[in-house]
Order: structure tokens, then C-alpha cells, then sequence
């Protein structure tokens, strides 16, 4: 469809058409921006922690615990060169030997999700599977930040509060 | 232990998998399997969708 919408576009007039092949899921993934009603509601990607700390996969535990908890976070994601969720060490592996490399003491592949999940489902989720945080990446992997289950449900219960009071706004 | 993986079902769709791919627990009472997250969070459209193509 992308294609034909575009052509017919610039049959309107428009003059500055692209179409984006891989999608509108994997420009939002992007971080890219967006319009429309939805498009003001925080999602995952805005409430993830950006300064989260990461290491690589050739560091010893130790030193990363150090700059984890120096940086106020029981989490690290471990990243290559480009920034790639390779693995990720949340309290209970970060407790493990220091002397263990990181490549041996991380979660290896673990479960990541896009920028553009609301606010409210990746609260619900992390609440009702007990997760600690999720790390937010882009369709290729690449780090966008950590999400802190505290975080997603305190955005998430401002947002629902902000709704009641619209409704009761509106209300004749 | 045996090293065999233990199978569970997804809550969702019923199959079978070796852990929840949200928590990664393979003891989740509440299990999903990575197509069930990934539609459940918007992340994927089931295919055919209905606006068409």
C-alpha cells in the first residue's frame, strides 16, 4: 500500500514524498517522531533511563558492579562497538564472583522491546511478571535505554490520573 | 538435573515453549511465547491485518 499511497500523494501536490519500506512500526522503533492523538502519550521509549550504565563483554564484574552502583543502578546492559544488546546483568547476576568476564556472568539474548510500547502495557507487564526493568532497544538492537518497572508505573499512573481529570472536565 | 528443558505452554496460544519470552522465567505461571509478546505490546500486526495491502 506504502507505494501506491505515496504516488497518489504527489498526485495531490506534495512534493516532498518518501516512502519508508520498513514501515511505520520500524520508524517509531526508531525513535522517530510521530503525529496524532496517540503521539503524546509517553511510551516505553520515553521513560527509559538513557544513562543507564554499559559495559562489554571482555570487562570483569567487579569493575562493572563498581560503575553500576556508582551510577545508582542495580542493572547493566552489556552493548558492543555499536551499541547492541548483547547481554544484560540485572542485581542478581551483578551479585555473582567479581572476577567473573562479563560474557559469563551476563543474561545472554535477553528479551528486549521497542520504544514505541505505551507507557501503560509495559507497566502492566513488568508488574504482573515481577520484572525489575527491560531493556528498550530499536528494531536492530541498538540501545535506547533501560526501563525501571518503578519508572513505566509511575508514568503510567500519572497518565491515567491526567485522563480522569479530562473526563471529569468534560463531563456537562 | 537432567539438562532436559522442561516444556511449558503459552498462556495465550497454548504452545509449547521453554520459558516466558517477557520475564524469561521457564517457571511463569503466566507464560507467553515471543509471538504473543510481541502482538500483546503492539511490537507486530498478526499478518494478514485487516486494512490490507
Amino acid at each position: 500500500m506504502s507505494p501506491r499511497a505515496a504516488w497518489r500523494l504527489e498526485s495531490f501536490g506534495f512534493t516532498r514524498v518518501y516512502d519508508y519500506v520498513a514501515g511505520k512500526l520500524d520508524w517509531m522503533a526508531a525513535g522517530l517522531p510521530t503525529e496524532g492523538t496517540n503521539a503524546e502519550r509517553p511510551r516505553a521509549g520515553d521513560v527509559a533511563r538513557r544513562d543507564v550504565p554499559t559495559c562489554s563483554l571482555d570487562e570483569r564484574l567487579g569493575e562493572v558492579r563498581e560503575r553500576a552502583e556508582a551510577a545508582g543502578f542495580d542493572a547493566c546492559v552489556v552493548v558492543n562497538d555499536e551499541r547492541v544488546v548483547l547481554g544484560l546483568l540485572r542485581k542478581k547476576e551483578l551479585e555473582a564472583d567479581a572476577s567473573l568476564p562479563i560474557e559469563a556472568a551476563m543474561r545472554p539474548g535477553p528479551s528486549t522491546f521497542r520504544p514505541f510500547v505505551p507507557i501503560e502495557e509495559m507497566a502492566r507487564f513488568l508488574t504482573h511478571h515481577d520484572l525489575a526493568n527491560a531493556p528498550i532497544t530499536t528494531s536492530d538492537g541498538r540501545l535506547v535505554g533501560l526501563l525501571r518497572r518503578d519508572d513505566a508505573v509511575r508514568a503510567a499512573e500519572r497518565l491515567d490520573a491526567e485522563g480522569a481529570d479530562r473526563r471529569e472536565n468534560e463531563e456537562p | 538435573m537432567n539438562g532436559e528443558t522442561v516444556m511449558i505452554r503459552c498462556s495465550t496460544c497454548d504452545d509449547q515453549i521453554d520459558r516466558c519470552e517477557f520475564c524469561e522465567r521457564p517457571d511463569c505461571a503466566t507464560a507467553l511465547c515471543y509471538g504473543c509478546v510481541i502482538e500483546a505490546l503492539g511490537q507486530a500486526i498478526r499478518q494478514p491485518h485487516d486494512h490490507g495491502g
